[in-house]
């Protein structure tokens, strides 16, 4: 008993993964709208399990990406395969493991919350989902409005019904196109928050945001595009610490000389601000500075961030 | 973990009919939660013919045949209204789905090229078949008060036959004018410009024989016509065209507009406005 429990969790965990296609795959893709190169020889691959984010300003090309995906567009050479199948298959099985949230806000004409609900759980096989209908409708604090017209919700509503519509049919992979725009700052900590549920039940997660403080709690990995080109893609925190520079803040109970180092950023009576190159230690750079350790009230170091990493790849090119 | 992924491989049975049939079902709330426009206006409509036409009108006019005139327009006017409604129904249903933006479920959930046209055309021919049971009540109705007895139907297997061919082929119709519209105006246009003056001038309201024999020949490249004589055959005996050129032209049309409806959904844009 023990032992048969205990090599379900190694298959489970260890050797099914080997086995299991990523939930998605770019390869090479491209896709032109017209004259418009939208998407430029794109190829990565997501982990199992993990939150990925797709990075990048407006027109970068996430949208496109997406769209391909869910196969509403069709890729222009490239091929896009989610856990394995190519999606220009358009093979049910794949459709039915995806679960996608819109960038563009949806509405259904005369049909109520629930009903669309019902609906859609019916389009994935689910004749009977009343559970997980009323579970994600109370999960996303819609359950009031669900006798409402889609048209009759405000915009944040519209964005949590979204939500819950994706994932009637409890999909393995959830493809998140800014499913925080218009969102006002507590919905978008709890819709957060309801991400990380979701991942930590086993759900991959795709994502795009302009959020980028959030983005950085909450992506395993970023992928950074512009310009339909990937730029830069790795583990969050390691991209961070790569691209950006620590600083380190000295507070001055003196004034002290100009120090002259191509490490101090900026110098006044009261603070001097420095920049630490990645893989330098504060020592090191102490004793290359010369300042005066007795002047020194305080040291703050501030880590750099997500969004100077961002700024800094997009300055790159 | 393990079992959890093998039973997502062995959900797919219930991919098999449940959307299917969920979405025949949506088709159909749609159309009832908007009754009056959908079922109400159209039989509106068909009684005001039936009074201004059938009635006033049709109380001076003799046909050859020796059949009333009240009777000759009936069974028009039921083709005339269960094609029509069985277009507006897959056509609007498909703009509607544009407009708000829910055209991409078509597209997302695990449906089939044909399920969907199956779903549309199914939902459009209930709407047809529902506007159609109406008329021909109302038109029973004006029938017994006129002439005094019901009018009766000469061969109803002919009779069903070219109904269900007929309004699956303007279901069809309605799809591949959805998917191809860029907007309302557009299918307004198709619905105004072209199959209106087609139904109208199929031969509803007069027979082929009052016609110029120039209009006569120009009459039978008119798909209309085949439809609205094959039904009026089915209900009255009588036909202005051949009953199995009838047959033929039917047959051909649903097929091509079947083919073409499974093409339009393949290839249309799932993009809203
Ligand atoms: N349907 C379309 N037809 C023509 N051009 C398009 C279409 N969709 C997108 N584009 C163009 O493709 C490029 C990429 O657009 P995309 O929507 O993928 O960007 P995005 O990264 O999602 O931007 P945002 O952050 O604003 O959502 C843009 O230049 C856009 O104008
Ligand atoms: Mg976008």
């Amino acid at each position: 008993m023990l032992t048969h429990s205990f090599f379900n969790k190694i298959i489970g965990k260890y050797v099914i993964r080997l086995f299991m296609p990523s939930p998605i795959l770019l390869n090479h893709l491209v896709k032109n709208y017209g004259k418009v190169q939208a998407v430029q020889d794109i190829s990565f691959e997501m982990k199992e399990g993990e939150v990925l984010g797709l990075l990048g300003p407006n027109g970068a090309g996430k949208t496109s990406i997406i769209s391909i995906l869910t196969s509403l567009e069709k890729p222009t050479s490239g091929e896009a395969k989610i856990f394995g199948i190519d999606v220009a298959l358009e093979e049910k099985q794949t459709k039915a493991s995806l679960g996608f949230v819109p960038q563009e806000l949806v509405s259904h004409g005369f049909f109520t919350v629930e009903e669309v609900l019902r609906f859609h759980s019916g389009y994935f096989g689910l004749a009977d989902n009343k559970a997980q209908i009323d579970y994600l409708l109370n999960k996303l604090g819609i359950y009031i409005h669900k006798d409402k017209k889609i048209r009759e919700l405000s915009g944040g509503m519209k964005r949590r019904f979204l939500i819950a519509k994706a994932l009637v049919h409890r999909p393995k992979l959830l493809l998140l196109d800014e499913p925080t725009a218009g969102v006002d700052i507590e919905l978008r900590n709890s819709l957060w928050e309801f991400v990380r549920e979701l991942n930590n039940q086993g759900t991959s997660i795709l994502l795009t945001t302009h959020y980028l403080e959030e983005a950085e709690k909450l992506c395993d990995r970023v992928a950074i595009i512009h310009l339909g080109k990937l730029r830069q893609m790795g583990k969050t925190a390691e991209l961070v610490k790569n691209m950006t520079q620590r600083q380190i803040v000295f507070q001055l109970h003196t004034p002290t000389s100009s120090l002259q180092s191509p490490y101090v950023k900026s110098q006044s009576d009261k603070q001097i601000i420095c920049q630490i190159p990645a893989g330098m230690e504060l020592g090191e750079l102490m004793g290359k500075i010369h300042l005066d350790t007795k002047v020194i009230s305080d040291i703050r170091i501030k880590e750099g961030t997500l969004e100077e990493a961002f700024l800094n790849v997009l300055s790159e090119a | 973990m393990f079992y959890q992924r093998h039973k997502v491989s062995l959900a797919t049975p219930e991919l098999r009919w449940t959307p299917f049939v969920t979405l025949l079902k949506k088709e159909i709330v749609r159309f009832l939660k908007v009754i009056n426009q959908t079922v109400v206006t159209p039989l509106m409509n068909s009684s005001l013919y039936l009074l201004i036409f059938g009635v006033s009108l049709g109380r001076s006019i003799d046909l050859s045949s020796g059949v009333s005139y009240l009777a000759f327009l009936i069974p028009g006017l039921v083709t005339m209204s269960m094609l029509n409604n069985a277009f507006q129904n897959s056509s609007s249903s498909v703009l509607n789905s544009k407009f708000h933006g829910d055209i991409i479920d078509f597209k997302i959930a695990p449906f089939s090229t044909h399920q969907v046209v199956w779903a549309l055309s199914l939902g459009a021919l209930i709407r047809g078949f529902a506007v159609g049971a109406v008329t021909i009540g109302v038109s029973e109705v004006f029938h017994l008060v006129v002439k005094g007895s019901f009018l009766g139907i000469q061969h109803p297997l002919i009779f069903i036959y070219y109904l269900f061919v007929g309004t699956m082929t303007f279901a069809s119709f309605g799809i591949i004018v959805g998917f191809w519209a860029k907007n309302f105006e557009q299918v307004n246009a198709i619905g105004g410009f072209i199959l209106l003056p087609l139904i109208y001038l199929g031969g509803v309201f007069y027979s082929l024989e009052n016609l110029h024999p120039f209009w006569r020949i120009v009459s039978q490249g008119n798909p209309l016509l085949y439809f609205i004589n094959g039904i009026r055959y089915g209900v009255i005996g009588v036909s202005d065209v051949n009953i199995w050129t009838a047959f033929g032209v039917s047959v051909g049309s649903m097929i091509a507009m079947y083919l073409l409806s499974i093409r339009s959904v393949k290839t249309g844009s799932y993009i809203r406005w």
